[in-house]
């Protein structure tokens, strides 16, 4: 087996120091290693989106990234999404519109709509069903995740 | 005692009820959207294990000999077992009809590939998982029996039953065969279902831990029923019903994809042999696609229509062949049964025959999904309505409408035995023809058609059966009749509710029902209610969700409780005000006495009372401000000898009307557009109905266009990712324009019908529909589901297929 490596890495604004076998996937250290389980893992395969975090602000599927990788680097997960309890707009726009049922996709929906709105506030219908495209939800249908984008977008707007 | 529970929402205890009937914000969903909801695979014990299963890579092979010495020896690896432990410790799985199930692990012989056949406990799942690449099996193939329409002459794949026909039975309802011979017309076609399943996004899972010395079993998981479980383990495990302890973990959707033992018994016997340690086996995606709980509905149909010249059905007879795979242990037979609860439809089509043959196969063995078993037969019988309709020459929508049953004939009971308890199909019709503008879609129709597009609408109304009865299955063994579901609703000293209830959550938004239906009892807020999950040896007798039964079910559960604490309240706020029990009443949060207005004592000061001032309470008086209360389902009947009962009690209706375009160059279907006039009684929580309707649209788009199971003539899975087993996204998924009727039932807890399924019971039919629409004008017809591109495409361009 190969050696375990030492890696330093930020997640939700916290440095952990950690060592880790090379194989071990971003989404199983950040589950049980650093005891943030709200990535959840849908498919392990790359396809459900379920498992969805920013790296350095992009959006990445955690299940087919190795922590190793991400050594030096920025991680937010859902836990850091909410300040002191309070919902972000993004997810208050998910509790208004009821944009989950099971919830068990919403972390990955959260985070990669995060990283469409810090790109582009105003999405148009096209850019948000390609962001969204990649992301499963067995339960709703999407029509309520839909809307609470478009919810989230109007909760921004009026905040800057 | 019995217990008032209102059936109207104005006749609760509350002159101006704010939540119940409100599209309110959901008490489950700050949790869920933080990531702190503690799905089973965020829960560790102390000492736990992980465990990983080896699976059978063949079909039908015998097993000659298995060696797990190298694994055994090593770092990290605690326990393994193999089909001699499962042989040695546990009974086969429980199965409809009795019978056709297997231990947990393969012994001598494997029946489907992902069968299990060793598992490994070890201190951490990457531990677990190497040392399934040091376990040796060998096997010897057999020929796989592959073929489901050749499977009933094929060599049995159980030596102890003579064929692999697992239930074959013809059940006639009324004078069939007159009503064939009498027909002006009669129409035959055959139809395709293949295989297709839940996949809730989150996988099976549990932890398990068997206490050797009391001989207790404790297993947490995602599990859809906690009775179920609990039953269907301690029968396998040989363990007493009272030492086998479930906790259902709130889960990741469900869809009737979590009920299986299997991961229950395995992790037992593991922790048992390490111990006593807990024992956690998180399933992954290409274990659940392969070997999960995940397959459904392998069907073939035939089926007949008698018709007048006018369009009247005077008949219907199917005939279904179902592929259950390699064993009949989840729920087997169970689900080409529940047709019967709406056989015919919105129809009021007087006589019907329906013949079973079901028959058991080297694949995985089929579980239930979503709608049980209509989704196919709604399918295949609005195809031969819409036949029909070509045939006799008259519109889609008014043949439906000539055969409906009339909205004064409610309670009507259909010839397969159940009853409806209200509808009004007509004007739901009525309202999706206004809503969808029917005759601009015709002429939009036909308009594309001169510039060579392909249109096709699709419009059809189904039943969906809510609030499952057991029944329903007497036909393959079932000896039950009611369901129970129970809740203890409780105030505490300082004025808050507490309910508690024996199931978790799921996705449907249960308890926020009930924070919904208690705030407005007691007039309080929500966010005054507490609901506290029991596991099944605390809760109150209970089964969960499952057969569109849990939003009615649990509503008559915590009023029932409701009422009864109403009656100790009001004994003691009897003393407090020092008048008889019959003048008071509970109205707007106070015990009081009508008409005297300082006669007056909330709610919680009288349950303080109980719990503080022994001196001032009536004598004998039970001090505990809680009640509980056990709900099911009134004036079920037994089934005859035809399978006919008064099962499910609610019937709901689900109309849509949907526009699609064929892409004759590629087979692609597009959804334009997709109406919904949605009638489900009183809806409690209207924003949730709105939800379940929508991902049942979902769903049965996948099922449509995209969800399939694919075996090879080896039967060999051939789609056993996300990559080839396709889920549809937001892409495929239609936005709809939805409507509510409402139709209350006179029966239910606040008129309130069961309404999970309504969606998946129509929009496959309704989508297949429409692309048969489309196609009419080229000569063809889609005869399987999906109908995905490829099929199509074969269809229009091949024409020597199809
Ligand atoms: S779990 Fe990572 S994409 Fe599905
Ligand atoms: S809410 Fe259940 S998968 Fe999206």
């Amino acid at each position: 087996m190969p050696t375990p490596r030492q890696i330093s890495v930020t997640v939700n604004g916290t440095v952990y120091e950690s060592t880790v076998e090379p194989r071990l996937t971003l989404a199983d250290f950040l589950r049980h290693e650093l005891a943030l389980p709200g990535t959840h893992v849908g498919c392990e395969h790359g396809v459900c989106g379920a498992c969805t975090v920013l790296w350095n602000g992009r959006a990445v599927r955690s299940c087919i990234m190795l922590a190793v990788q991400t050594d030096g680097t920025e991680i937010t997960t859902v836990e850091g999404l909410s300040k002191d309890g309070e919902l972000n707009a993004i997810q208050q726009a998910f509790v208004e519109e009821h944009g989950l049922q099971c919830g068990f996709c919403t972390p990955g929906f959260l985070m990669t709509i995060t990283e469409m709105l810090d790109r582009n506030p105003d999405p148009s219908d096209e850019e948000i069903y390609d962001y969204l495209g990649g992301q499963i939800c067995r339960c709703t249908g999407y029509q309520s995740i839909l809307a609470a984008v478009r919810n989230a977008i109007e909760k921004k707007k009026a905040a800057s | 005692m019995t217990s008032r529970i209102p059936n109207k929402i104005a006749d609760l205890p509350n002159s101006s009820p704010r939540f119940i009937g409100q599209e309110v914000e959901r008490v489950e969903d700050r949790q869920l959207v933080s990531g702190k909801t503690e799905f089973i695979d965020n829960v560790s014990l102390p000492g736990m294990l992980h465990c990983a299963i080896l699976r059978s890579p063949n079909a039908h092979a015998k097993i000659t000999s298995i060696d797990t010495s190298a694994a055994e020896k090593m770092p990290g690896v605690i326990a393994i077992i193999t089909g001699e432990d499962a042989k040695r410790w546990t009974q086969p799985m429980q199965t409809v009809p009795e019978g056709w199930g297997t231990l947990c692990l393969a012994t001598d012989r494997v029946r489907f590939v992902g069968e299990p056949v060793v598992a490994v406990a070890a201190t951490s799942r990457y531990i677990a998982e190497d040392a399934l690449d040091e376990i040796i099996v060998d096997y010897d193939p057999l020929p796989p029996v592959a073929d489901t329409q050749k499977a009933a002459d094929a060599p049995p794949i159980y030596d102890e039953h003579e064929s692999n026909v697992v239930f074959q039975r013809k059940f006639t309802w009324g004078e069939v065969d007159a009503a064939f011979t009498d027909a002006d017309k009669v129409l035959t076609d055959k139809f395709r279902w293949h295989r297709l399943g839940a996949n809730p996004l989150e996988c099976n899972g549990v932890i398990t831990e068997w206490d050797i010395i009391d001989g207790t079993v404790t297993t947490r998981g995602s599990f859809q029923s906690q009775v179920n479980m609990g039953l269907l383990s301690a029968g396998a495990l040989g363990v007493p019903s009272n030492r086998m302890r479930v906790i259902s973990q709130p889960h990741g959707g469900s869809f009737g994809g979590k009920g299986g033992p299997r991961g229950t018994i395995i992790t037992a016997l593991l922790s048992r042999k390490a111990g006593g340690r807990p024992v956690k086996w998180i399933e992954d995606r290409m274990e659940y696609l392969a070997g999960g709980a995940g397959q459904s509905w392998d069907r073939f149909y035939d089926v007949s229509l008698a018709l007048k010249t006018d369009g009247t059905i005077t008949g219907l007879r199917v005939v279904l062949l179902d592929d259950l795979g390699a064993s009949a242990e989840g729920f087997g037979a169970v689900s080409a049964a529940k047709p019967l609860a709406a056989f015919t439809g919105p129809y009021a089509i007087p006589v019907a025959e329906y013949d079973l043959t079901l028959v058991a196969t080297n694949k995985l063995p089929q579980s239930p999904y979503r709608g049980m078993g209509p989704p196919p037969h709604n399918w295949a019988l609005e195809q031969m309505v819409d036949l029909a309709a070509v045939e006799l020459g008259l519109d889609p929508a008014e043949i439906r409408r000539k055969n409906y049953i009339p909205k004064n004939a409610f309670p009507y009971t259909i010839a397969s035995g159940n009853e409806y308890d209200s509808g009004d199909y007509e004007a739901a019709l009525d309202a999706i023809v206004e809503m969808a503008d029917y005759k601009a879609l015709r002429r939009e129709q036909e308009e594309a058609r001169e510039q060579g597009r392909h249109l096709g609408i699709g419009l059809v109304n189904t039943i969906e059966p809510g609030v499952f009865d057991w029944n329903a299955y007497a036909i393959v063994g079932s000896q039950q009749t009611g369901v129970p579901e129970g809740a203890t609703v409780g105030i505490d000293i300082m004025g808050k509710i507490v309910a508690k209830v024996g199931f978790s959550l799921e996705g449907q938004g249960q308890y926020t029902v009930i924070s919904q239906v208690l705030a407005d009892y007691f007039k309080v807020e929500m966010s005054d209610v507490r609901v506290v999950p029991q596991d099944s040896l605390s809760a109150p007798p209970h089964f969960g969700p499952g057969g569109s039964r849990l939003g009615v079910a649990i509503t008559g559960a915590v009023l029932g409780a409701a009422d009864r604490l109403r009656e100790k309240l009001i004994r003691v706020g009897a003393n407090l005000l020092q008048s008889p029990p019959e003048a008071l009443e509970l109205s707007d949060g106070m015990i009081r006495i009508p008409g005297v207005a300082e006669a007056q004592i909330p709610v919680a000061q009288v349950a303080a009372t109980m719990l503080a001032r022994s001196d001032l309470l009536p004598e004998g008086m039970d001090p505990n401000p809680e009640a509980t209360y056990v709900w099911t389902a009134a004036g079920r009947t037994p089934a005859d000898d035809q399978g006919r009962a008064k099962s499910y009690l609610t019937a709901a209706n689900a109309c849509h009307l949907v526009l699609v375009e064929v892409d004759t160059a590629t087979g692609m279907v597009e959804i334009l557009k997709y109406f919904i006039v949605d009638d489900c009684g009183t809806r409690l929580n209207p924003a949730t109905c709105e939800g379940m309707t929508q991902g049942g649209v979902a769903q049965g788009v996948g099922a449509a266009l995209l969800e399939e199971y694919v075996y090879d003539d080896d039967a060999q899975l051939l789609t056993s990712t996300f990559i080839d087993y396709l889920i549809p996204t937001i892409y495929e998924v239609p936005m709809t324009t939805k409507k509510a009727l409402v139709t209350p039932s006179p029966y239910t807890p606040l008129g309130a019908k069961g309404m999970g399924e309504g969606a998946i019971h129509t929009t496959p039919a309704a989508v297949m529909c429409a692309i048969n629409d489309a196609l009419r004008p080229l000569g063809v017809k889609a005869h399987e589901v999906p109908a995905s591109p490829r099929r199509l495409w074969t269809l229009l361009h091949d024409q020597s297929v199809g």
